[in-house]
Protein backbone atom coordinates (compact mmCIF):
# COMPACT_ATOMS: atom_id res chain seq x y z
CA UNK A 1 0.00 0.00 0.00
CA UNK A 2 1.25 3.42 -0.81
CA UNK A 3 2.11 5.23 2.38
CA UNK A 4 2.80 8.52 0.71
CA UNK A 5 2.59 11.38 3.18
CA UNK A 6 -0.03 13.99 2.55
CA UNK A 7 1.85 17.23 2.27
CA UNK A 8 0.10 20.29 3.68
CA UNK A 9 2.43 22.69 1.96
CA UNK A 10 2.43 23.73 -1.66
CA UNK A 11 2.96 20.52 -3.63
CA UNK A 12 5.30 22.33 -6.01
CA UNK A 13 7.80 22.60 -3.14
CA UNK A 14 8.11 18.84 -2.81
CA UNK A 15 8.68 15.84 -5.02
CA UNK A 16 8.72 12.07 -4.79
CA UNK A 17 11.67 10.17 -3.37
CA UNK A 18 10.40 6.63 -3.42
CA UNK A 19 7.23 6.79 -1.32
CA UNK A 20 8.46 9.75 0.64
CA UNK A 21 7.78 13.37 -0.18
CA UNK A 22 10.98 15.36 0.02
CA UNK A 23 11.76 19.00 -0.70
CA UNK A 24 12.46 19.39 -4.43
CA UNK A 25 15.90 20.77 -3.69
CA UNK A 26 16.80 17.63 -1.73
CA UNK A 27 15.95 14.95 -4.27
CA UNK A 28 19.02 15.28 -6.49
CA UNK A 29 21.34 14.90 -3.50
CA UNK A 30 19.43 11.89 -2.18
CA UNK A 31 19.46 10.21 -5.60
CA UNK A 32 23.17 10.93 -5.90
CA UNK A 33 23.79 9.17 -2.58
CA UNK A 34 21.80 6.16 -3.77
CA UNK A 35 23.81 5.80 -6.97
CA UNK A 36 27.18 6.51 -5.35
CA UNK A 37 26.36 3.72 -2.96
CA UNK A 38 25.20 1.22 -5.57
CA UNK A 39 27.61 2.07 -8.45
CA UNK A 40 30.21 -0.67 -7.86
CA UNK A 41 27.58 -3.44 -7.76
CA UNK A 42 24.96 -1.83 -9.97
CA UNK A 43 25.27 -4.27 -12.86
CA UNK A 44 25.21 -7.34 -10.64
CA UNK A 45 22.20 -5.96 -8.77
CA UNK A 46 20.31 -5.29 -11.98
CA UNK A 47 20.70 -8.93 -12.90
CA UNK A 48 19.50 -10.11 -9.51
CA UNK A 49 16.66 -7.60 -9.22
CA UNK A 50 15.21 -8.33 -12.62
CA UNK A 51 16.21 -12.01 -12.81
CA UNK A 52 18.23 -11.08 -15.87
CA UNK A 53 15.24 -9.60 -17.66
CA UNK A 54 16.84 -6.15 -17.82
CA UNK A 55 19.20 -7.50 -20.48
CA UNK A 56 16.26 -8.44 -22.71
CA UNK A 57 14.52 -5.13 -22.06
CA UNK A 58 17.65 -3.18 -22.93
CA UNK A 59 18.22 -5.23 -26.07
CA UNK A 60 14.66 -4.48 -27.23
CA UNK A 61 15.20 -0.82 -26.34
CA UNK A 62 18.44 -0.48 -28.32
CA UNK A 63 16.78 -2.16 -31.30
CA UNK A 64 13.91 0.33 -31.02
CA UNK A 65 16.35 3.25 -30.98
CA UNK A 66 17.98 1.86 -34.11
CA UNK A 67 20.68 4.56 -34.33
CA UNK A 68 22.41 4.44 -37.72
CA UNK A 69 26.07 5.15 -38.61
CA UNK A 70 25.08 8.67 -39.66
CA UNK A 71 23.36 9.47 -36.37
CA UNK A 72 24.38 10.73 -32.95
CA UNK A 73 22.66 9.26 -29.91
CA UNK A 74 22.57 11.15 -26.63
CA UNK A 75 22.00 8.59 -23.89
CA UNK A 76 20.78 10.35 -20.74
CA UNK A 77 21.19 8.83 -17.29
CA UNK A 78 23.46 6.47 -19.20
CA UNK A 79 24.92 5.06 -16.00
CA UNK A 80 27.37 2.25 -16.48
CA UNK A 81 26.92 2.22 -20.25
CA UNK A 82 24.62 -0.68 -21.16
CA UNK A 83 22.59 1.31 -23.69
CA UNK A 84 25.48 3.37 -25.07
CA UNK A 85 27.69 0.34 -25.66
CA UNK A 86 24.97 -1.76 -27.26
CA UNK A 87 23.99 1.16 -29.52
CA UNK A 88 27.61 1.62 -30.65
CA UNK A 89 28.05 -2.09 -31.23
CA UNK A 90 24.75 -2.02 -33.10
CA UNK A 91 26.05 0.54 -35.57
CA UNK A 92 25.35 4.00 -34.09
CA UNK A 93 27.73 6.55 -35.57
CA UNK A 94 28.32 8.39 -32.36
CA UNK A 95 27.11 8.08 -28.77
CA UNK A 96 27.31 10.65 -26.00
CA UNK A 97 26.97 8.82 -22.70
CA UNK A 98 25.66 11.34 -20.19
CA UNK A 99 25.01 10.88 -16.49
CA UNK A 100 24.76 13.25 -13.55
CA UNK A 101 26.87 10.94 -11.39
CA UNK A 102 30.65 10.76 -11.92
CA UNK A 103 30.82 7.49 -9.94
CA UNK A 104 28.58 5.77 -12.50
CA UNK A 105 30.57 7.29 -15.40
CA UNK A 106 33.82 6.00 -13.89
CA UNK A 107 32.39 2.47 -13.98
CA UNK A 108 31.28 3.10 -17.58
CA UNK A 109 34.79 4.27 -18.60
CA UNK A 110 36.33 1.08 -17.24
CA UNK A 111 33.74 -1.11 -18.92
CA UNK A 112 34.30 0.69 -22.25
CA UNK A 113 38.03 -0.03 -21.97
CA UNK A 114 37.34 -3.68 -21.22
CA UNK A 115 35.12 -3.92 -24.30
CA UNK A 116 37.57 -2.06 -26.53
CA UNK A 117 35.09 0.73 -27.20
CA UNK A 118 36.51 4.19 -27.80
CA UNK A 119 35.77 5.43 -31.31
CA UNK A 120 32.54 7.40 -31.44
CA UNK A 121 32.02 7.33 -27.68
CA UNK A 122 32.06 10.44 -25.46
CA UNK A 123 31.46 10.71 -21.74
CA UNK A 124 29.60 13.68 -20.31
CA UNK A 125 28.59 14.56 -16.78
CA UNK A 126 25.41 16.59 -17.05
CA UNK A 127 22.03 17.17 -15.45
CA UNK A 128 19.31 15.97 -17.82
CA UNK A 129 17.18 18.93 -16.71
CA UNK A 130 19.84 21.38 -17.96
CA UNK A 131 21.70 19.89 -20.89
CA UNK A 132 24.96 21.48 -22.08
CA UNK A 133 24.14 20.87 -25.75
CA UNK A 134 22.85 23.28 -28.38
CA UNK A 135 19.34 23.20 -29.82
CA UNK A 136 18.86 20.66 -32.62
CA UNK A 137 22.19 18.92 -32.17
CA UNK A 138 21.44 15.18 -32.07
CA UNK A 139 19.28 12.71 -34.00
CA UNK A 140 18.32 10.47 -31.08
CA UNK A 141 17.89 10.86 -27.34
CA UNK A 142 17.42 7.90 -25.03
CA UNK A 143 16.90 7.45 -21.31
CA UNK A 144 16.69 3.98 -19.80
CA UNK A 145 15.68 3.53 -16.16
CA UNK A 146 16.62 7.13 -15.53
CA UNK A 147 13.61 9.38 -15.82
CA UNK A 148 12.09 8.27 -12.52
CA UNK A 149 15.21 9.44 -10.68
CA UNK A 150 14.94 12.95 -12.10
CA UNK A 151 13.39 15.68 -9.97
CA UNK A 152 11.70 17.63 -12.75
CA UNK A 153 10.63 15.09 -15.37
CA UNK A 154 8.88 17.74 -17.48
CA UNK A 155 12.15 19.67 -17.70
CA UNK A 156 13.99 16.53 -18.85
CA UNK A 157 11.44 15.89 -21.59
CA UNK A 158 11.59 19.53 -22.71
CA UNK A 159 15.39 19.43 -22.84
CA UNK A 160 15.33 16.17 -24.80
CA UNK A 161 13.06 17.78 -27.36
CA UNK A 162 15.17 20.94 -27.50
CA UNK A 163 18.42 19.12 -28.37
CA UNK A 164 16.76 16.85 -30.96
CA UNK A 165 16.98 17.81 -34.60
CA UNK A 166 13.63 18.00 -36.39
CA UNK A 167 12.95 14.43 -37.47
CA UNK A 168 14.77 13.16 -34.38
CA UNK A 169 13.25 10.74 -31.93
CA UNK A 170 13.15 10.41 -28.15
CA UNK A 171 13.09 6.96 -26.50
CA UNK A 172 12.37 6.16 -22.87
CA UNK A 173 12.66 2.75 -21.21
CA UNK A 174 11.19 2.79 -17.75
CA UNK A 175 9.26 0.77 -15.23
CA UNK A 176 5.57 1.15 -15.83
CA UNK A 177 2.27 -0.38 -14.71
CA UNK A 178 1.96 -4.14 -14.73
CA UNK A 179 -1.12 -4.99 -16.78
CA UNK A 180 -1.46 -8.62 -15.72
CA UNK A 181 -3.55 -8.37 -12.54
CA UNK A 182 -2.97 -11.92 -11.19
CA UNK A 183 0.77 -11.25 -11.06
CA UNK A 184 0.49 -8.07 -8.99
CA UNK A 185 0.77 -9.68 -5.51
CA UNK A 186 3.85 -11.61 -6.58
CA UNK A 187 5.38 -8.47 -8.06
CA UNK A 188 4.69 -6.59 -4.81
CA UNK A 189 6.31 -9.31 -2.75
CA UNK A 190 9.34 -9.23 -5.01
CA UNK A 191 9.66 -5.45 -4.98
CA UNK A 192 9.10 -4.69 -1.34
CA UNK A 193 10.39 -7.82 0.43
CA UNK A 194 12.94 -9.56 -1.76
CA UNK A 195 14.63 -6.54 -3.37
CA UNK A 196 15.55 -4.62 -0.22
CA UNK A 197 16.85 -7.86 1.34
CA UNK A 198 18.95 -8.51 -1.77
CA UNK A 199 20.22 -4.93 -1.65
CA UNK A 200 21.22 -5.31 1.99
CA UNK A 201 23.04 -8.55 1.35
CA UNK A 202 24.70 -7.93 -2.03
CA UNK A 203 25.25 -4.19 -2.13
CA UNK A 204 25.27 -3.53 1.60
CA UNK A 205 22.61 -0.85 1.34
CA UNK A 206 19.01 -1.79 2.06
CA UNK A 207 17.82 1.82 1.98
CA UNK A 208 19.08 2.39 -1.54
CA UNK A 209 17.15 -0.60 -2.84
CA UNK A 210 14.02 0.32 -0.90
CA UNK A 211 14.22 3.65 -2.74
CA UNK A 212 14.67 1.91 -6.09
CA UNK A 213 11.67 -0.37 -5.49
CA UNK A 214 9.49 2.50 -4.31
CA UNK A 215 10.54 4.84 -7.10
CA UNK A 216 9.41 2.20 -9.59
CA UNK A 217 5.89 2.33 -8.16
CA UNK A 218 5.57 6.10 -7.96
CA UNK A 219 6.57 6.56 -11.60
CA UNK A 220 3.77 7.66 -13.97
CA UNK A 221 1.94 4.84 -15.75
CA UNK A 222 1.91 4.38 -19.54
CA UNK A 223 -0.83 6.92 -20.36
CA UNK A 224 0.45 9.54 -17.92
CA UNK A 225 4.00 9.48 -19.28
CA UNK A 226 2.69 9.66 -22.86
CA UNK A 227 0.67 12.77 -21.90
CA UNK A 228 3.76 14.35 -20.31
CA UNK A 229 5.73 13.73 -23.50
CA UNK A 230 3.02 15.36 -25.61
CA UNK A 231 3.00 18.36 -23.26
CA UNK A 232 6.75 18.69 -23.80
CA UNK A 233 6.11 19.07 -27.53
CA UNK A 234 6.95 15.55 -28.67
CA UNK A 235 4.69 14.23 -31.39
CA UNK A 236 3.30 10.89 -32.53
CA UNK A 237 3.91 9.58 -29.03
CA UNK A 238 3.58 5.80 -28.72
CA UNK A 239 4.49 3.07 -26.26
CA UNK A 240 5.01 -0.65 -26.16
CA UNK A 241 4.83 -2.83 -23.05
CA UNK A 242 7.49 -5.41 -22.28
CA UNK A 243 6.94 -8.29 -19.85
CA UNK A 244 3.28 -7.41 -19.35
CA UNK A 245 3.95 -3.76 -18.56
CA UNK A 246 6.60 -4.20 -15.87
CA UNK A 247 8.49 -1.89 -18.19
CA UNK A 248 7.45 0.10 -21.25
CA UNK A 249 9.24 1.74 -24.16
CA UNK A 250 7.84 5.19 -24.95
CA UNK A 251 8.80 7.04 -28.11
CA UNK A 252 8.04 10.47 -29.51
CA UNK A 253 9.29 12.57 -32.40
CA UNK A 254 10.44 16.11 -32.75
CA UNK A 255 8.81 17.08 -36.02
CA UNK B 1 52.18 5.78 -8.60
CA UNK B 2 50.41 9.10 -8.46
CA UNK B 3 48.33 10.52 -11.29
CA UNK B 4 50.91 13.27 -11.74
CA UNK B 5 53.73 10.77 -12.29
CA UNK B 6 51.77 8.85 -14.90
CA UNK B 7 50.74 11.91 -16.87
CA UNK B 8 52.80 12.94 -19.89
CA UNK B 9 54.17 16.48 -19.56
CA UNK B 10 51.94 18.00 -22.23
CA UNK B 11 48.74 16.31 -21.11
CA UNK B 12 45.93 18.76 -20.44
CA UNK B 13 44.84 19.31 -16.86
CA UNK B 14 41.86 17.12 -15.98
CA UNK B 15 42.72 14.53 -18.63
CA UNK B 16 42.24 14.45 -22.38
CA UNK B 17 38.71 15.32 -23.47
CA UNK B 18 37.08 14.13 -26.64
CA UNK B 19 37.62 17.09 -29.03
CA UNK B 20 34.36 16.36 -30.86
CA UNK B 21 32.49 16.73 -27.58
CA UNK B 22 34.26 20.01 -26.77
CA UNK B 23 33.17 21.36 -30.14
CA UNK B 24 29.47 21.09 -29.39
CA UNK B 25 29.23 21.68 -25.63
CA UNK B 26 27.49 24.83 -24.42
CA UNK B 27 26.88 26.26 -20.96
CA UNK B 28 23.95 24.38 -19.38
CA UNK B 29 22.73 27.62 -17.75
CA UNK B 30 22.96 30.15 -20.58
CA UNK B 31 23.24 27.70 -23.53
CA UNK B 32 25.98 30.10 -24.64
CA UNK B 33 29.52 29.31 -25.80
CA UNK B 34 32.32 27.90 -23.68
CA UNK B 35 36.05 28.56 -23.76
CA UNK B 36 38.40 25.63 -23.10
CA UNK B 37 41.17 26.50 -20.66
CA UNK B 38 43.60 23.66 -21.27
CA UNK B 39 46.03 24.77 -18.54
CA UNK B 40 43.43 24.58 -15.80
CA UNK B 41 41.31 21.85 -17.35
CA UNK B 42 38.19 23.97 -17.27
CA UNK B 43 35.40 25.04 -19.58
CA UNK B 44 34.66 28.71 -19.04
CA UNK B 45 31.23 30.25 -19.46
CA UNK B 46 31.86 34.01 -19.34
CA UNK B 47 28.17 34.85 -19.40
CA UNK B 48 27.33 32.59 -16.46
CA UNK B 49 30.57 33.46 -14.66
CA UNK B 50 31.28 29.77 -14.16
CA UNK B 51 34.22 27.47 -14.85
CA UNK B 52 33.20 23.84 -15.31
CA UNK B 53 35.90 21.35 -14.31
CA UNK B 54 37.16 18.44 -16.38
CA UNK B 55 37.92 15.34 -14.34
CA UNK B 56 39.38 12.13 -15.76
CA UNK B 57 38.63 13.47 -19.22
CA UNK B 58 34.94 14.01 -18.43
CA UNK B 59 33.49 17.53 -18.56
CA UNK B 60 31.48 18.05 -15.36
CA UNK B 61 28.75 20.35 -16.66
CA UNK B 62 26.98 20.88 -13.34
CA UNK B 63 26.61 24.50 -12.13
CA UNK B 64 26.89 23.35 -8.53
CA UNK B 65 30.29 21.78 -9.25
CA UNK B 66 31.59 24.78 -11.20
CA UNK B 67 34.04 27.38 -9.91
CA UNK B 68 32.62 30.90 -9.72
CA UNK B 69 34.63 33.41 -11.71
CA UNK B 70 35.57 36.70 -10.04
Amino acid sequence: MVRRMIADRDPSDSTDFGFREVPRAAKAGLVRQVFESVAPRYDLMNDLMSLGLHRLWKRAFVAAIGASPRETLLDLAGGTGDIAFAALEGGAGRVILSDVNPAMLAVAQNRALDRGLAAGLSFLCADAERLPLPDRSVEKVSIAFGLRNCTDKDAVLAEARRVLRPGGRFHCLEFSRLEVAPLVPLYDLWSFRVLPALGARVAGDRGAYEYLAESIRTFPDQETLAAMMRRAGLERVAWRNLSGGIVAIHTGWRL
Amino acid sequence: MSDEARKPKDAPQGGAVDPRLLEILVCPVTKGPLRYDRERGELISERAGLAYPIRDGIPIMLPEEARKLD
